[in-house]
């Protein structure tokens, strides 16, 4: 005598509950993982940090009376930014790989995909914002020392800070993407990976 | 080969447990009589795993019944499918072929949220690796299936306190797990399987990475919280001292059951051997 091999209806008598998505429980968890990762966490800002300054000293740069010394320097400084933008979609993706044991051990816990994907992604959107925002005001005030200390008052007059809001907007923006966008794909794959899989990964 | 059905085991089931054991009232169910004693039921479990080009039976068509309360230990060589039984029961994997029950209700049917319910609240599991989340304190890993369970975070950490206190880490709340050693990261796990008072523990080979003295220490702990909570363990296992605390022992081999035994009775097969 066996039992059928049918899937049976849901008995009426027990009520299986759901879990359902907590916002502030992922925002916590997001804000706990860059607290417990305090040295990871502040590489990072930095690194986000110098791909937001090199941006926006790059586009408040003086129109220089010589265009090949000005390109030059546009080169330069567009090479850089290229580099600290590779080092952060690395970070992010490092971070994240590193992690899929926990996040299979978290499933096992009751996690959800939307959980383990939306506090990755929300952790990402904070570095990027804090690191673009330190950027933005590391890169501003350089423009700023290195203009005044080579013209003087003069300064003021030949940086390009029209349109100062649009850029540093970029430049915020440039930074959210770098490490949202590093975070997407891991993320996406940790959140559907089945718990014993992503538990297997790191060991 | 000889495959033993479960429920001519359980049909017959007449322990010599106090009244109070909850695992007592589970003991006199018969088959197809298996309802609101029995926590697990599997029936036709077949689990294949593809690799490359061949095809791996993990699993070739388990029944088990569980009743409620019961400490079965599950043991066999390794690649007998212990660990893809512990899986597949916990919903962790989705078998191939064939159903698993928990408390009546046929995991396949269940959603995410659903299953994540059930994992948060149902079961609790125990690893052979420990699996502490590494940057978390002792604490912290233990409030966190509460919080995902939706306990406040006040309650949750009175609770998760108390629970450690329990396994015997009342000072060791704030440690993270490299400050700590195999045997208290163990309890750190097994207080965070109990945290939400489950009806289930899954414990894979739970005492593997231990000293023998520590392994024991953790076999009577987790007899110890199934007794006081009566809640049904599953424990696979190498070791041969879990077979003294069991209620039933099902030995695996090649993805089947190749043998299901009461305690009572291995005990008399020892000492037959005894006698030899």
């Amino acid at each position: 005598m066996k039992a059928p091999l049918e899937t049976h209806p849901k008995p009426e008598a027990w009520q299986i509950g759901r879990l359902r998505l907590r916002p502030r429980l992922v925002f916590a968890m997001a804000v706990n993982s860059l607290r417990l990762r305090i040295s990871r966490t502040l590489l990072t800002v930095l690194t986000i940090a110098t791909a937001s300054a090199f941006l926006i000293f790059l586009l408040t740069l003086p129109a220089q009376a010589d265009p090949a010394e000005r390109e030059g320097w546009l080169l330069m400084l567009g090479l850089c930014l290229l580099v600290s933008m590779a080092g952060v979609l690395n970070t992010m993706l490092m971070s994240i790989t590193q992690r899929y044991r926990e996040i299979g051990t978290i499933k096992c816990l009751g996690a959800l995909d939307g959980f383990v994907l939306g506090s990755v992604m929300v952790e990402a959107a904070l570095l990027g914002l804090v690191g673009a925002g330190l950027g933005l005001l590391a890169g501003t005030l350089l423009a700023l020392g290195l203009g005044v200390a080579e013209f003087g008052g003069a300064a003021f007059a030949h940086l390009r800070f029209d349109g100062f809001a649009w850029k540093a907007g970029l430049a915020l923006l440039t930074g959210l993407l770098l490490t949202t966008l590093g975070a997407a794909l891991p993320a996406w794959i940790a959140s559907k990976m089945p718990p014993m899989e992503a538990m297997r990964g790191e060991k | 080969m000889d495959r033993f059905e479960n429920a001519a085991d359980g049909g017959d089931a007449r322990r010599e447990m106090s009244p109070s054991d909850p695992a007592a009232s589970a003991a006199v169910f018969l088959e197809g009589d298996a309802r609101a004693d029995t926590t697990v039921m599997t029936r036709e479990v077949v689990m294949e795993y593809r690799m490359g080009m061949a095809v791996i039976r993990a699993l070739d068509g388990i029944d088990l019944t569980i009743p409620t309360g019961e400490y079965l230990s599950i043991m066999g060589p390794s690649g007998s499918g212990k660990t893809t039984l512990f899986n597949v029961i916990g919903g962790l994997a989705k078998p191939t072929a064939g159903s698993v029950f928990i408390d009546e209700i046929d995991v396949a049917q269940l959603d995410a949220g659903e299953l994540a319910w059930l994992r948060c609240r149902k079961i609790g599991y125990i690893f052979q690796s420990y699996n502490i989340v590494k940057v978390m304190t002792a604490l912290e890993n233990v409030t966190l299936p509460m919080l995902f369970a939706g306990v406040p975070p006040d309650e949750a950490r009175d609770r998760g306190a108390d629970i450690l206190r329990r396994v015997g880490l009342a000072d060791r709340l704030l440690h993270t797990p490299r400050e700590l050693s195999g045997g208290q990261q163990q309890r750190v796990a097994i207080a965070r399987a109990f945290a939400n008072r489950p009806a289930i523990i899954l414990a894979d080979e739970p005492t593997a990475n231990l000293d023998l003295r520590t392994g024991e220490e953790i076999i009577h702990l987790m007899k110890e919280m199934n007794r006081e909570q009566g809640v049904t363990v599953i424990c696979s296992t190498h070791d041969h001292k879990m077979l003294d605390i069991s209620d039933r022992i099902v030995w695996m081999k090649d993805g089947r059951i190749d043998k299901l035994a009461r305690r009572e009775d291995v005990a008399i097969e020892v000492s037959h051997m005894a006698e030899k």
